[in-house]
């Protein structure tokens, strides 16, 4: 039962993320990133349930909290401070993209097989959706223009490196965890108020602008 | 031990005091003495290491082994220097009524707060922590670098901080993965992620999420210390923030990823033999030299002439280490002492002669400034002779120990192209700050403002005064740091 659930929730993460890719509406890519951060708390109470961790309900409970409901309501109040609502045209038009991550998602999996884990079922999906989220993550960090869609892509990455930490070692030691996702959330914060300042400057927040700088 | 708690706790002190407001001298002579005691705290830590043997706090957690004694004394000093020169970057500035009070509540509390991450990256055990660390020296300097909200400057934060927490993404997955290649045998807990736990448990391994893992590791502590091919943070962050917290970029922070890069190495070594790490340390040191080389030929900008100088000189020491060995290693942790007391001279000659002329662009500059500035400028030739490494100056033997170990060992020809390049680096570097500093004056006259004896100034002759008498006189405790460090490092291998 905690095994449907696991995968079922791993391949909603993977669903979240082709669907960032699809969308250009910032508020509708935040609400994406919140509902896979969710996911990804359900994952954590599987994982705890099924192989008898409690200190994974703690990580699930900070997941939830910060990545859930606290970054997504930071990251729309950023949104709607400077009025920006929508994703130019990408680099790489939609179905160009979806595609991509296709052969990015087979990329993931196959990797996933030299794990000594890999053989085994549950895990093996699991580290397969983490890696093939990493690499979607690292795609939409270098076709987007907008800040806000950056950040979401460097959320993603970070998503997915605790999918693939959740899926390989049932999670790290519990103060490490809490000092890493306070350090994510400072991480966020940071990036919010730099967003702002680029905005009052450029009257922008389209990253393609920042190109002064070269040589 | 309360030393080594202490040591972290005053520079965080010393950071809350300096964010709340009040009148200049005091926050000034805070700041000051919160660093001036911090970085004797350091010298007493390691001399407590020496003189007693490893230091442990909290489970191992925090560990003061003769590597991160070595860092603790190297990345103090680098602290001292650049505060005591920023108060008077500041004053400079005020001036010129360019600070306002946000700004100067800013400094003062984002210098001591980036020591403070960064001495906690040297004493680091624990790997989970150790990645706390480098991301916090991330969010401490982020703001350092946007500090003159200049258009550039931010473009400068986000692309540092975009690439930053992208490098630390990778670095936390490598470090999960090292994890995941105990296979279990780490335990659970705090103690799991340390160290000396991993280099324990490494010789059985599971090979393939090890390599992963290092890969990963390797990559993303090599972004913060500015290997190529994630060296493009670099030049930006480098020109646009303030030259004191520029120095401390490049060697604190350089010297703190340096150190991430060698504890994942040595657990790498330990697992599945040097050759793996090694030959990626090879690769990326290698890399860093050959893409310097173009950028400083045809530089524009002083400043970023000098990031390219420190993506040059973190090649080296990758290359040192990657060489392996005890002459190796020697040779790469003796070139990171010696960078590190020559390198700020550069960013405070440099950031002095580029605040009179405001602009650090060679066009808007002019050549000749030895006419209008000398002292900073006499200082900039002296930086220049000794990080191009010419004798009889320490970075020349740290580098001729390199090379004697490359060319014993069985990478001749890497050690060949590295020589060659060394060369050229050498001939562009001083070409580039000759033409700046000799060159005939432009003939129209340059607008620039005097030279003044201020601190900034002094401060720059004081770091020139140290970094002259180190380069010839080494002392002995600071010597017996280094053989210490070569040990942790497996000189004996």
């Amino acid at each position: 039962m905690f095994n449907n659930l696991l995968i079922l929730s791993a391949a909603g993460m993977l669903v979240t993320g082709y669907l960032m890719v699809g969308q250009k509406a910032l508020f509708t890519a935040i609400r994406l990133y919140g509902a896979q951060s969710w996911l990804l708390g359900v994952i954590a109470v599987a994982i705890a349930l099924g192989d008898d961790r409690p200190h994974l309900f703690v990580t699930a409970t900070l997941t939830v909290v910060l990545k859930g409901l606290l970054i997504p309501w930071f990251l729309m109040r950023v949104v709607d401070r400077i009025g920006i609502r929508r994703e130019i045209e990408p680099f790489l038009n939609v179905p160009a993209s979806l595609l991509i991550c296709l052969g990015l998602t087979v990329v993931g999996y196959r990797v996933s097989t030299g794990f000594p884990e890999g053989a085994q079922g549950v895990t093996h999906h699991v580290i397969g959706v983490g890696l093939s989220m990493l690499l979607i993550g690292l795609f939409l960090m270098v076709t987007r223009k907008k800040a806000v869609t950056q950040i979401l892509a460097l959320l993603t990455v970070e998503n997915a490196v605790f999918l693939i930490a959740l899926g390989i070692t049932s999670g790290m030691p519990l103060v490490v965890e809490l000092g890493i996702s306070f350090d994510v959330l400072l991480a966020v914060l940071v990036l919010g108020i730099l967003v702002r300042r680029i905005v009052d400057r450029f009257e922008s927040m389209d990253v393609s602008r920042l190109s002064q700088l070269k040589g | 031990m309360t030393l080594l708690l202490l040591t972290l706790l005053v520079p965080l002190i010393t950071a809350a005091a300096g964010a709340v407001g009040g009148p200049r001298q005091i926050k000034e002579a805070l700041l000051i003495s919160g660093l001036v005691i911090t970085f004797a705290l350091c010298l007493a830590t390691a001399g407590a290491f020496l003189a007693g043997g490893p230091i442990e706090q909290f489970d191992a957690a925090l560990r003061v082994d003769g590597l991160s004694a070595l860092m603790l004394v190297l990345n103090g000093f680098a602290g001292l220097l650049s505060g005591i020169y920023g108060v008077g970057y500041l004053r400079r500035n005020e001036a010129g009524g360019r600070v306002t009070p946000r700004m100067r509540r800013e400094f003062h509390a984002l210098v001591p707060a980036y020591l403070f991450a960064l001495l906690l990256v040297c004493v680091s055990n624990n790997l989970g922590i150790l990645w706390i660390a480098v991301e916090l020296t991330t969010l401490a300097s982020v703001f350092l670098v946007a500090f003159h909200n200049a258009e550039t400057s931010l473009e400068a934060a986000w692309k540092f901080l975009m690439l930053g927490s992208l490098g630390l993404g990778f670095a936390l997955l490598g470090t999960v993965l090292l994890f995941a290649a105990a296979q279990g045998r780490l335990g659970e807990g705090m103690a799991a992620l340390n160290w000396t736990s991993f280099m324990a448990a490494a010789p059985g391994m599971h090979p393939f999420t090890l390599r992963l893992g290092v890969v990963f590791a390797l990559i993303g502590y090599g972004t913060k210390a500015g290997l190529a091919p994630m060296h493009t943070w670099k030049p930006d962050a480098y020109r646009e923030a303030p030259s004191s917290a520029g120095a401390l970029m490049a060697v604190g922070m350089l010297n703190g990823a340096v150190y991430c890069l060698l504890r994942i190495h040595l657990i790498s070594s330990a697992a599945v033999g040097p050759e793996f790490s090694s030959g990626l340390l090879l690769a990326l040191g290698l890399l860093s030299v050959l893409v310097a080389v173009p950028f400083i030929l045809i530089q524009w900008n002083l400043k970023r002439l000098l990031a390219y100088s420190s993506i040059e000189h973190v090649g080296i020491m990758a290359i040192g280490f990657g060489i392996g060995g005890e002459a190796g290693t020697f040779g790469a942790l003796l070139h990171m002492t010696y960078h590190t007391f020559a390198k700020p001279i550069a960013f405070f000659s440099a950031g002095t002669l580029a605040q009179l002329h405001s602009s650090s662009n060679f066009e808007t500059m002019g050549a000749g400034t030895i006419g209008r500035a000398p002292v900073s400028s006499v200082l900039l030739l002296l930086a220049t002779v000794i990080i191009t490494g010419s004798p009889p100056f320490g970075i020349f033997f740290s580098e001729m120990i390199i090379l004697r170990a490359g060319f014993s060992s069985p990478h001749v020809l890497a050690t060949a192209v590295l020589l060659a390049a060394l060369v050229v680096l050498f001939c562009g570097f001083a070409y580039q700050v000759g033409r700046l500093v000799l060159g005939p004056p432009p003939g129209d006259g340059v607008k620039f403002t005097p030279e003044t004896l201020d601190l900034c100034l002094v401060t720059a002759i004081v770091a020139a005064i140290i970094a002259v008498t180190v380069g010839f006189y080494m002392p002995n405790p600071l010597l017996d740091l280094i053989r210490a460090a070569t040990l942790v490092t497996g000189g004996h291998s």
